[in-house]
């Protein structure tokens, strides 16, 4: 085996929070970092410690925030840290939905038509059968998202519906494009606009083979050096991103809480640095140009 | 050379009856100079056609992502799009635009620059197509935040940013008397449900005052050139419309509700 290639670090585009660690109140059964209502592993972030990182990335001219987790409305202080991050940037919440009832929904409302930044709400969705999805999601998953996604709707917030490519028919190994398979992606678009959602937006992520599918068919391979000759690397959004967590930034929203990927225990700056594309996930990203980002 | 007041436009997307009336406004306003931020092809019919309106009127052009496709006869505009749809029609448009592309043009657009510098009044100007630092970075109102812009000033050595790429245009004043101005598109209405489009006109009086001029063109005559040409009746739409129908998966959430679609 070759050296690991390594990706540089070009500027700082994004930078994502993993607001509320590894705690979520679904317990996905394809989530890449386990997170489950008992996994404790990574904490909540608090908000002094994001508003001085968003300091820090304003002064790097970041063009946007993204908050993750685990569920981040679990997080007691969201709303302010929302407030405050959209002084900054255009902001994005990645989100289950199932929390986002009509008080919450009418707080984000007001925070969007306040800012000049976009404030983006991304929900997740595995399946438009009701059963497939919360097979995967738990018991009423569906309904509730849904149900989120109509409450934002209602108060002019256009949420992003994030699907991970798990149930594509025959798929036994990652797909070379994200929403590549034929139907996949009009299935979800169709669904949306007969729920009420009038202008889907929609986000295909492909199948990553890590946490809780760390043993599945999928992946398994490795970024080498030969395949970076030529390679286009700035669509590795481990060259313009990093992610903050409790315990420090690391390179990427894929990688958060692996030691490898640990690039910094206290500034941003220190994290703004060439990274180490060690992970199978790196070939997954390698192979299908995926980023966590809106776009 | 400095300059008093300009216009500066950018994505033409083969819009050559758009790009007529943008030059004979231009004209009547009494501008020293014309500037193109690129994209010349895309979307709209008979390509070639926008090429001799450029060369003859003297607008100093640069190139956007699709002149730089055509010019390297690479295979996709590289617009910048992640969505599967939007891919799909901009596959149609790029196949139509570089089948339908004279080589001597192209050939023409491999000697265009990539970015261009320009002194207007005590102001130094830099013009791009999508950012300073990518040509197909998309420069959104609502993505576009002012520490990121005032960081783009210094690195750039200018205190006015010129862009396009997005379709929508907007201007923004930060502190230092700098400023960012998406200039918009002639190629297309800007998904407003208006038929026309906008340029950009910058004054130095010696402050600099930026003004968007709405152009009407023969939009219908435009649409039936596109039905004559096979091209997606959801661009035509477009034209006849106001509305953006295709595309739209890159907007953000506030660009996106402004729209139909």
């Amino acid at each position: 085996m070759g050296t690991v290639p390594e990706a540089p670090f070009n500027h700082l585009h994004a930078l994502w929070f993993q607001l509320t660690g590894t705690l979520c109140n679904l317990a996905c059964s394809h989530c890449f970092i386990s997170c489950s209502p008992t996994n404790h592993s990574l904490k909540f972030v608090a908000p002094e410690t994001v508003y001085r990182y968003l300091d820090e990335a304003e002064t790097h001219g970041v063009r946007e925030v993204y908050f993750t987790g685990g569920e981040p409305f679990l997080h007691k202080q969201i709303i302010p840290i929302l407030e405050r991050s959209l002084q900054v940037a255009a902001t994005s919440v990645l989100t289950n939905g199932t929390l986002i009832t009509p008080t919450v929904a009418d707080q984000l409302a007001a925070l969007a038509a306040e800012s000049l930044y976009s404030l983006e709400m991304r929900v997740s969705l595995d399946d438009v059968d009701e059963k497939k999805n919360d097979a995967v999601r738990g018991k009423g998953s569906l309904r509730r998202a849904l149900q989120a996604l109509q409450l934002l709707q209602e108060r002019g917030l256009l949420p992003i519906v994030a699907v991970t490519e798990y149930f594509y028919e025959g798929q036994t190994a990652v797909p070379q494009q994200p929403g590549g398979g034929s139907g996949f992606y009009k299935r979800f678009r169709d669904f949306l606009l007969e729920n009420g959602v009038e202008k889907p937006r929609l986000k295909v992520i492909p199948v990553f083979a890590m946490g809780k599918l760390h043993s599945s068919e999928a992946g398994g391979a490795f970024v080498t050096p030969d395949m970076m000759r030529g390679f286009d690397v700035t669509t590795l959004q481990c060259t313009k991103s990093r992610i903050v967590a409790e315990d420090g930034v690391y390179a990427c929203p894929l990688l958060v809480g692996e030691p490898k990927a640990r690039l910094s225990e206290g500034s941003l700056a220190d994290a703004l640095q060439p990274c180490s594309l060690y992970h199978t996930a790196c070939h997954t990203c390698y192979l299908t140009g995926m980023t966590c980002a809106n776009y | 050379m400095s300059y008093r007041r300009i216009a500066v436009f950018g994505g033409v997307y083969s819009n050559y009856l758009a790009l007529a009336a943008t030059l004979q406004d231009a004209r009547r306003r009494e501008v020293d100079a014309l500037f193109c931020l690129g994209d010349l092809g895309g979307f709209g019919p008979y390509p070639d056609r926008v090429y001799p309106l450029l060369r003859n009127a003297g607008v100093q052009v640069m190139r956007g992502n699709y002149d730089i496709s055509l010019a390297e006869g690479l295979t996709d505009c590289g617009c910048g799009y992640t969505d599967p749809r939007d891919n799909y029609y901009a596959a149609l448009s790029y196949e139509y635009t570089f089948q339908n592309t004279s080589e001597e043009n192209r050939r023409w657009l491999r000697t265009l620059p990539d970015m261009l510098r320009v002194q207007l009044g005590s102001y130094r100007l830099h013009m791009c197509h999508g950012s300073p630092r990518q040509v197909n970075e998309f420069m959104w109102e609502s993505t576009t935040p002012d520490g990121f812009l005032g960081k783009l000033c210094q690195d750039y050595e200018a205190e006015v940013l010129l862009f396009t790429h997005t379709g929508i245009k907007w201007h923004r004043s930060l502190p230092g008397d700098l400023h960012a101005v998406n200039v918009g598109v002639i190629g297309r209405p800007e998904n407003d449900g208006e038929t026309h489009v906008w340029y950009a006109l910058l004054t130095a009086e010696p402050a600099l005052e930026v003004v968007f001029v709405p152009v009407q063109y023969d939009y219908e005559a435009l649409a039936i050139d596109m039905q004559e040409e096979g091209l997606p009746e959801a661009f035509v739409e477009t034209i006849r419309s106001g509305w953006w129908t295709s595309c739209l998966e890159v907007l953000p959430g506030k660009e996106r509700a402004g729209g139909r679609w």
